[in-house]
């Protein structure tokens, strides 16, 4: 590569990190403006509306709301997704590839559709609109991503491991409780947290699926189409920091467990 | 000796080893791990009941839905299979322009994407230091946490009319009055963009970071000058990136919601929001809005089908 196609790469590159990041520290400038409408100039700070957030009770039952969805999820998703990569890794059968295409399936649905399927199939097997919806379709979304985390960490469990164990004596269920899982568990960290940031944040399927009590995305999303206000800036702001801990943190996890196989 | 006795005194076993020697455990053990063959179908079905259950079942329901008379049932008017609901979008025009806009724009929107990240990937792979990709990378990554909703709100108070584009447009005097960039194809173009750039970047970074640096070395001292090598070496050995990454944004682009509704304007309806309307209005028109879900899902996957066909033939056709 000659020097000028690397600057002008380096130009994208930069450009782009502008294009990510300067809408959502615009965002959070806005939520400390001192007056209703949003928008430019600023002129006097303040930090009512940042007070107003954590004194509204609506937004603090959002929050709460979604946080117990995402948690609910998150469990249940780890649960399937960890299982059933223990189940196709290492083997191969007759009907695997089918297996391992219909578990990646709920992934590559484009969004509505997968909502739109979701409230069928709730309707049709008598399910409300509600909490338990959200939940069951939230985990569905998730497991692939469970699959996909933990099949990778599972394929550098050295074989021997678990045969080293048998040879001990321990049957199936002890080799998995003392060898397998604590070899997964930063795997199983990382894409446990992923899936709690991909429930919080997923707003098209409870939208669909939800009843009369809004998760924090759909409450934005309501808000939003009822006018905006730095309130949303700030309820935002605060969705924004908390992710981004979630994520730096479930990135750690994911990045010491490859370092660590890279060591053994 | 067992393993499970080694972690506890040889004396008092540990948790574990109380488990092994607990008389109804080891004959459930007895029974379940027989044979490999059992303990195999022990380990399988609970994954193969829940894919098939509920990975493959609500789409299937979808798919029972469109073809009913009326859905949910009334007691007056029993359901009966009818194709009728397909032959709606075939046969009213209102339905194919906004079906059509989807899929022109879904594929724009792909390529434009390709387009824009190639070059950053490529940057991140190849020329950023390796002990600071990480850090070059969780610049583009954090963006990527906040959902949907956030982004396109960080989104609108950026393009708004007193937003801080057309501020920075009129401070430097390239505009007198404000721009309308929004509710328009640029400003929904721009949301999904930034909603789903990262699946284009990260198989494109992890295709080209697996490339080994001394590939176009060797092409250069042969002779091949920075395009051919761009276009013999590193283009061919990240098709499959590009092939995974177009699939995924064309995928979720297809399938946006919110960002059409908040971004776009009344000349930029999307199949999504007509599809969602079927299911807002009161009123049985659930099978109708099933049977869009379906042509759309099946569109959406045969053009991605073919897309990945098409890299896969291209790649094998540059190995050989």
């Amino acid at each position: 590569m000659t020097r000028n196609t690397r600057i002008l790469m380096q130009c994208i590159y930069w450009a782009f990190v502008l294009y990510l990041l300067v809408p959502l520290f615009l965002m959070m400038i806005m939520g400390f403006k001192d007056s209703k409408f949003i928008g430019f100039p600023i002129r006097s700070l303040t930090l009512d509306w940042y007070i107003g957030v954590f004194q509204d009770t609506q937004v603090l039952n959002a929050m709460g709301y979604s946080l117990v969805i995402a948690l609910v999820s998150t469990a249940i998703a780890l649960f399937m997704g960890s299982w059933i990569a223990v189940a196709l890794t290492g083997r191969s059968f007759w009907g695997r590839a089918i297996i391992l295409g219909l578990t990646l399936l709920p992934a590559v649905i484009p969004g509505v559709i997968s909502a739109i399927a979701f409230r069928i199939a709730a309707r049709v097997v008598g399910m409300e609109p509600g909490m338990w919806a959200i939940i069951w379709s939230h985990a569905i979304h998730n497991v692939p991503f469970v699959v996909l985390v933990v099949m990778a960490r599972l394929s550098t469990l050295p074989k021997s491991y678990g045969e080293a164990a048998r040879d001990l004596g321990a049957d199936p269920i002890i080799t998995f409780f003392r060898v397998t899982l604590p070899y997964l568990t930063p795997a199983m960290i990382g894409g446990g947290i992923f899936c709690m940031l991909l429930s919080f944040d997923d707003f098209v399927r409870s939208f669909f699926l939800g009843g009369y009590e809004p998760t924090l995305p759909v409450l934005i999303f309501a808000k939003l189409r009822s006018g905006m206000s730095p309130e949303i800036n700030a309820i935002s702001t605060i969705v924004l920091v908390l992710t981004a801990l979630l994520g730096l943190w479930a990135e750690r996890s994911m990045r010491g467990m490859s370092k660590r196989a890279a060591n053994d | 000796m067992t393993l499970s006795n080694t972690s506890g005194k040889a004396d008092r076993p540990g948790f574990w080893g109380r488990l092994s020697g607990f008389g109804p455990y080891t004959a459930l053990t007895e029974v379940l791990f027989a044979s490999p063959r059992r303990q195999f179908l022990v380990l399988l079905i609970l994954p193969v009941i829940w894919v098939f259950v509920t990975h493959l079942g609500p789409i299937l329901q979808m798919l029972n839905v469109s073809l009913l008379t009326n859905y949910p049932p009334s007691p007056n008017k029993v359901p009966s299979y009818t194709l009728e609901h397909y032959g709606k979008f075939f046969t009213e025009g209102i339905f194919i322009t906004p079906f059509i806009r989807t899929m022109v724009f879904s594929t724009v929107l792909t390529l434009t994407t390709l387009i824009i990240m190639y070059p950053v990937a490529y940057f991140l792979a190849r020329h950023v230091p390796r002990n600071r990709q990480i850090l070059f990378l969780m610049l583009l990554l954090i963006p990527f946490w906040v959902g949907e909703v956030v982004r396109i709100f960080a989104m609108m108070i950026l393009l708004g009319n007193n937003g801080a584009l057309n501020l920075a447009l009129q401070w430097l005097g390239l505009t007198e009055r404000p721009i309308p960039f929004m509710y328009t194809g640029f400003s929904l173009s721009a949301g999904i963009i930034y909603l789903t750039a990262l699946y284009m970047l990260m198989p494109l970074y992890s295709a080209l970071e697996k490339i080994p640096a001394n590939f176009s070395e060797a092409a250069a001292d042969l002779g091949a000058g920075p395009w051919t090598r761009f276009r013999r070496i590193t283009l061919p050995l990240s098709l499959e990136g590009v092939s995974s990454g177009c699939t995924l944004v064309f995928l979720i682009s297809t399938g946006v919601y919110a960002t059409p509704v908040l971004l776009g304007g009344p000349s930029t309806t999307l199949f999504s929001e007509v599809i969602a309307g079927f299911f807002h209005v009161a009123g049985d028109q659930w099978p109708v809005g099933a049977a869009f879900a379906v042509i759309m899902l099946l569109s959406a996957l045969a053009i991605t089908g073919a897309f990945t066909q098409l890299m896969a033939h291209l790649a094998a056709k540059v190995k050989k």
